[in-house]
């Protein structure tokens, strides 16, 4: 099924860039922000062992995250041109 | 890849081709109360959360039960969905996007409850600046963020083949559904691509949704104050809002289905089997209610005992009893047979138990508080205007964005029920033989 | 490094509140009025909580003034979500206004109730005050802090004077305002201190000790025939 040439399909990819791109950042921002917050533990000495354990759990999730929508992006948006039936 | 064109489908996607009369009624109503907690806060906002019935020693009240109550709702969702796909209940089909959609809208709300709460929002950033993992409030920050991100991108997910049938189908919003359909055509390749790509969520999910819950419950377990110093508390929130999360869930449905005339979708039987995991859940609930009480009455503890008989038999009597009502006995006369009235006895049970969590969860954050350890000057918590109206908004808040979402995506999946006509029964006809008496190879 | 800490003689204690208007005064208090006190909103970084006995309360009355406990193990401490409270190296619990979000965490978790709350902006800065001591604006927590502003003075007129600061020079205004002298104040960790021989008394004990909070406020039970 093609797309119907009424919109325009540059628009259509570069929004579909922009939309990955915010999905990546807010997810990459939460681990960069973890991330902050260990090392404010670590240089006041308050308790480095709680941002640590927390990070352990919660970074490998927001990296899965991120692997997730890449993939789907990949996988959907930028493969569809392939093997279509 | 030919489609059944079935009529029926038409009624799935009039909420977003015409907008009737009923709708803008509701908006108008919905804007009254959210204009309600709008003022409400303003109020709060310039002159300070003296406004509230707040005071020493109750710093909590109805803003931390309602924060702990919507998150609460936000169970519904993701974790049935996901539950459900994962054990492959066929019956899932039609209740998969209206619970996903709940759980996105309703954790706005409930996180949002907190940052009401605070004395001094101007600083909320301080919680990103200077936030301490030590304090269960980074933790509930962490953890809710991450369920947000994680119940986002489980209600996209299976969203892309629908917006793709409404970039094709409709001629508004055509650049919103392009872009937001990734391309989708529907080839083997995306197919699989997508399937594993929700498999995954519906797998990570789960246990994202059961650490939110826990660690909104340690907020109140992880201090040194009677009855809420419990180990209980993680899996105590937990089935609570799984519990409370199924009666919203059907709520919104039976509403849903007859705003938009969906009962060709959801059937009696839907409601049937929801019913069904709500009785479990009611049941589940009292379990735990019963064994918290009883270790706190038969250990006796001074301080945990004059907690208890305010409960009781003393000033929150009231709510305790009406919430063992609403949470315990009405559903459980609702919901023991089901097979005649389904979705009248489980609207009743449903509308019951919201009012009875909300409650449960008021019973649990402001009696503790109320009478401290220490002799302290105590007095008795009563909500003022501003916190009805908050509470109110909130309530609107959510039922709009619900419905805003209704107007833009089908709130029913249309490519999963497509789905369960044409592949679903075989592959549960497959299923059953070959769970019969057979060869070990899987020929029967 | 000092470790501040008090001892409160319950024997002789009269009950008669001068140390909260001391307190009030030294650290700009602000009176809420008798509106809000009546919505149970007062701030009173020391008060003097009243315990009946539940056989004779018509005759044993006991009068315990309760300032912040200063905890070496502060279970409000532990909660904060950014850094408005914490125990400094001198054990004493500070409190940072200009950080603090007012979520109330603290609030919820000191078995003390110690800490009080601005549910409105109280005052604003007026001539009248103690200069020394920041006014606090609506939205924030505040409690006791051993008259930390006090002891910064008395280390900076030391250094003035080039010589020693002298810890009997660090007297916070409760202590300080006592009639009966029931307020000791001083230097915990220093074993020749006369709080830290009274912390050592057998009439010594620690307000909800059980709880393992290690407050560094020790109350001497009453003598003879009372307590």
């Amino acid at each position: 099924m093609a797309h119907p040439p009424s919109v325009s399909d540059r628009l259509v990819r570069r929004l579909q860039w922009i939309w990955l791109g915010g999905a990546l950042f807010l997810v990459g921002g939460m681990i960069v922000w973890i991330l902050h917050l260990i090392g404010a533990a670590w240089r006041l000495d308050d308790v480095p062992s709680a941002s640590i354990g927390i990070s352990i759990v919660a970074i490998p999730i927001f990296l899965v995250f991120m692997g997730v929508v890449f993939y789907v992006f990949w996988g959907v948006a930028l493969h569809r041109r392939k093997r279509e039936d | 890849m030919a489609e059944i064109r079935d009529a029926h489908e038409d009624i799935l996607f009039a909420p977003i081709e015409h907008t009737g009369r009923g709708f803008y009624w509701a908006v108008a109503f919905l804007s009254v109360l959210i204009l309600w907690g709008a003022i409400a806060y303003a109020v709060q906002f310039t002159q300070g959360l003296g406004v509230t019935g707040l005071h020493q020693p109750v710093g909590w009240g109805f803003y931390v039960t309602n924060f702990v109550f919507f998150i609460g709702i936000s169970h519904a969702g993701t974790l049935i969905s996901a539950i459900l796909r994962l054990s492959k209940a066929e019956w899932r089909r039609p209740i998969t996007r209206m619970a996903e959609v709940i759980t996105c809208m309703v954790i706005f709300i409930g996180a949002g409850q907190i940052l009401v709460d605070l004395g001094r929002p101007d600083r909320m950033m301080n919680i990103l600046h200077y936030g301490r993992y030590q304090s269960p409030l980074l933790w509930d920050a962490t953890s809710i963020s991450a369920y947000l991100m994680a119940s986002l991108t489980y209600l996209y997910l299976p969203m892309i083949p629908d917006i793709a049938i409404l970039r094709d189908r409709l001629q508004k919003r055509k650049l919103l559904y392009s872009v937001l359909a990734l391309g989708w055509t529907g080839t083997e390749h995306q197919q699989r691509v997508l399937g594993r790509a929700i498999a995954i969520m519906a797998v990570l999910v789960i246990p994202i949704a059961v650490s939110v819950h826990s660690v909104v419950s340690f907020v109140f377990s992880m201090t040194l104050q009677p009855s809420w110093h419990s180990t209980i508390f993680g899996p105590y929130f937990v089935v609570g809002a799984i519990f409370s999360g199924i009666a919203g869930l059907i709520v919104t449905m039976i509403i849903f289905r007859k705003a938009y005339r969906l009962h060709y979708y959801l059937k009696p039987i839907h409601f049937r089997y929801l019913g069904q995991l709500l009785l479990i859940m009611a049941l589940l609930w009292f379990y735990f209610t019963f064994a918290e009480y009883l270790t706190g009455y038969y250990g006796a503890e001074p301080e945990e005992m004059k907690i208890f008989w305010a409960k009781f038999t003393g000033p929150f009597w009231p709510f305790f009893w009406t919430m063992v009502l609403c949470n315990f006995a009405i559903p459980i006369l609702c919901l023991a047979s089901l097979r005649q009235h389904t979705v009248g006895k489980v609207l009743i049970a449903s509308l019951s138990i919201i009012i009875g969590m909300w409650l449960e969860r008021f019973i649990i954050v402001v009696p503790t508080l109320s009478f401290p350890r220490l002799p302290f000057p105590q007095g008795m918590y009563w909500p003022t205007w501003v916190e009805w109206g908050e509470t109110a908004g909130s309530f609107g808040l959510f039922a709009l964005f619900y419905l805003l979402f209704t107007k833009f995506f089908p709130i029913i999946s249309i490519w999963e029920i497509r789905e369960g006509r044409e592949t679903g029964v075989k592959e549960v006809e497959e299923r059953i033989l070959s769970y019969l008496p057979g060869e070990a190879d899987g020929k029967t | 490094m000092a470790l501040w800490g008090m001892v409160i003689d319950l024997d002789r204690c009269t009950g008669c509140q001068a140390c909260v208007m001391a307190c009030k005064a030294e650290n700009n208090v602000p009176a809420v009025g008798a509106n809000e006190a009546k919505r149970g909103r007062v701030i009173s970084w020391m008060q003097v909580l009243t315990e009946t006995d539940e056989e004779h309360h018509a005759s044993k009355t006991r009068f315990i003034p309760r300032p912040c406990l200063q905890c070496d193990d502060p279970p409000c401490t532990k909660v904060c979500p950014v850094y408005a409270t914490y125990r400094n190296p001198e054990g004493i619990v500070a409190q940072i206004y200009a950080r603090c979000i007012g979520c109330r965490f603290c609030m919820a978790a000191c078995p003390y109730n110690a800490k009080y709350f601005n549910w409105y902006s109280y005052q604003k800065e007026a001539p009248g005050q103690n200069p020394d001591v920041s006014v606090r604006e609506k939205g924030v927590v505040e409690k006791c802090t051993f008259c930390h502003h006090r002891l910064q003075k008395a280390r900076e007129r030391a250094l003035a004077e080039r010589r020693e600061f002298d810890p009997a020079e660090y007297v916070p205004a409760c202590a300080e305002a006592c009639p009966a002298k029931a307020i000791v104040f001083g230097d915990l960790s220093d074993p020749a201190s006369e709080v830290a021989q009274l912390a050592r008394s057998p009439r010594a004990f620690k307000l909800l000790e059980e709880l393992g909070t290690k407050p560094k406020v020790i109350y001497l039970t009453e003598g003879e025939g009372g307590g």
